[in-house]
């Protein structure tokens, strides 16, 4: 069977300065993918060529079998896709509900605005108390809340997630996990950025690390956890 | 002078302040709402305003249609023109992140239509008059003309129609969130060219409606939507960019501004004081006069 995403020989440059080279990865439905690696390593760059905020320069992104590169973001999230942004993307001037809305902003998963509230308000019956609420009124943790909950309303396919964890208090972030982790059990296939990479690598199937703009490493995330190399290049003395 | 300033002048000068004060906020709203979405002063706005003026003025010598009747008119069809203009002028140059070729398209629209109109209805004033231009409503031992009254009335109306718009439809709350974060509106599926094209859209029916107010109230010649959009501009500095009733707020304070300085110190000195004004609150409150002061993270 094809991988949900296939990623074939991403290259991908700001102007002159090229941020990915021959990048290649896959994630198969069902499954976590982390993505790891230092500041500046390339993993935001690759998640917004993925979701068409960037155009590479060459390769290809298949998503479902289907050639996604070079399309525009609108169908990309149409077709399943939902990015949430480093730093969350939140629309602060707008209330909790606002935002939720337009999550469910394509016609296509409008029709189910009402259940996927529903849902989202389950899952985190704090917005619920705060849906008339501004965003950036809200605590950090709930703003994260916020985030999740609109990609919820988008009934991705395959959700992205660029540091969910920057800035949360370590409580929170272990909620957070828990949350990628249940969400995933539900049929969502997640693709991960994460710097909090012991915990990255738990949840996950699969992870790649990126150097330089390159995939240094890959493999099953069992694997990468235990090798002494990325102990000593990414968690350092931590535990 | 001072002997003269009784109760009744005073508040006539703040009533004549604010009905011209509104249509300074309606075309501040305008701005507002391009601003938004596009990242740029759209400086033909006061231009676009004197061509909906034109318009009505047009309709009513050659058509004998009621400047009033024509909003039902002007408006749509300002509507559609702005959707078309973004279209056709702006589409390409809204997708590259440098936001000098909008603007330089915005300036070139502004003197064509400026000298288009002047060839077309010759650059000197024009005014429309109706049966009821020298009507006058008598209200606390004051007389307002009716036609300011009325302009007045179409400025808060249209603003009101624009906030509900931005507040209570899903395309308006797309508006919103594209002008607070565009890249994050397109990852919501949001088209950033449907968004730019509505805030067109409105922005220029906002235009044709201030068209009508003006028309009715003032004489106008091609060249005063420059100044025009200039008066704009301070009052959307006034209460700050981006903010949809500030605009409007901004727009009435300047008219009071103008007002009251053209009385007290002298009509010469109005214009220099707005500019002074406008200057003041961008070194000081450049968040604007009426927005709480927002910590950027
Ligand atoms: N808007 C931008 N313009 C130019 N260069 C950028 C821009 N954003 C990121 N870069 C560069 O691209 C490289 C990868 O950045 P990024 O993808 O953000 O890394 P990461 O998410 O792994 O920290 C870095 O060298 C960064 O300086
Ligand atoms: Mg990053």
């Amino acid at each position: 069977m094809n991988p949900l995403l296939e990623i074939r020989n991403l290259a991908v440059a700001y102007g002159d300065v090229q941020a990915l080279w021959d990048v290649s990865l896959n994630v198969e439905e069902g499954t976590i993918v982390s993505v790891l690696g230092a500041n500046g390593a390339g993993k935001s760059t690759l998640m917004r060529t993925i979701s068409g905020l960037m155009r590479p320069r060459s390769g290809e992104i298949l998503f479902e079998g289907k050639v996604f590169s070079g399309k525009r973001p609108q169908q990309i999230t149409a077709a399943g896709i939902c990015h949430v942004p480093e730093g969350r993307g939140l629309f602060s001037q707008l209330t909790v509900q606002e935002n939720l809305e337009l999550g469910a902003y394509l016609p296509s998963v409008r029709g189910y605005f009402a259940q996927s509230l529903e849902r989202v308000f389950e899952l985190f019956p704090k917005l619920k108390e705060r849906r008339h609420q501004q965003a950036n009124s809200l605590s950090g943790g709930e703003q994260q809340m916020v985030a999740i909950g609109r990609a919820i309303m988008a009934r991705p396919k395959l959700l992205i997630l660029d540091e969910p964890s920057l800035g949360l208090s370590p409580i929170i972030v272990r909620q957070m996990f828990e949350l990628i982790e249940a969400l995933n059990r539900q049929g969502v296939t997640i693709l991960i950025v994460e710097q909090n990479i012991r915990q990255a690598l738990k949840i996950a199937t699969r992870a790649y690390v990126l150097h330089t703009g390159r995939v240094a490493m890959e493999g099953r995330a069992e694997d990468l956890l235990a090798n002494p190399e990325i102990q000593k290049a990414y968690m350092g003395t931590l535990d | 002078m001072w002997q003269f300033l009784s109760l009744g002048l005073l508040a006539e000068l703040t009533v004549n302040g604010i009905l011209f004060g509104a249509m300074y906020g309606v075309a501040a709203v305008g701005l507002s709402l391009i601003f938004g979405t596009m990242r740029i002063i759209f400086i033909a706005q006061g231009t676009i305003i004197i061509l909906g003026a034109y318009l009505v003025y047009w309709l009513f010598t050659l058509g004998g249609i009621d400047p009033y009747l024509s909003l039902l008119l002007v408006v749509p069809a300002a509507f559609i023109a702005g959707a078309g203009v973004y279209q056709a002028l702006f589409r390409k140059a809204a997708a590259i992140s440098d936001k000098n070729t909008s603007l330089l398209i915005a300036v070139g629209l502004m003197f064509l239509v400026q000298n288009t109109m002047s060839y077309a209805w010759t650059p000197n004033p024009k005014s429309i008059v109706t049966g009821y231009t020298a009507l006058g409503v008598e209200i606390l031992n004051m007389r307002l003309s009716f036609t300011r009254l009325m302009s007045m009335v179409i400025a808060f109306a249209a603003t009101g129609a624009v906030v509900v718009f931005l507040r209570r439809t899903l395309v308006g709350k797309a508006v919103r969130a594209a002008s607070e974060n565009m890249q994050a509106a397109m990852l919501m599926g949001i088209d950033p060219h449907r968004v730019n094209a509505i805030a067109f859209a409105i922005g220029f029916a906002l235009a044709g409606a201030a068209g009508v107010a003006l028309a009715t109230t003032y004489p106008f010649d091609p060249y005063f939507g420059f100044v025009f959009a200039l008066k704009a501009l301070i009052a959307l500095a006034l209460g700050g960019i981006g903010n949809v009733v500030g605009a409007l707020v901004g727009g009435l304070a300047l008219g009071l501004i103008e007002s009251y300085s053209a009385f007290f110190i002298s009509g010469g000195w109005a214009d220099a004081i707005s500019y002074g004004v406008f200057l003041l609150v961008l070194m000081f409150r450049p968040e604007g006069l009426f927005v709480r002061s927002i910590k950027k993270a």
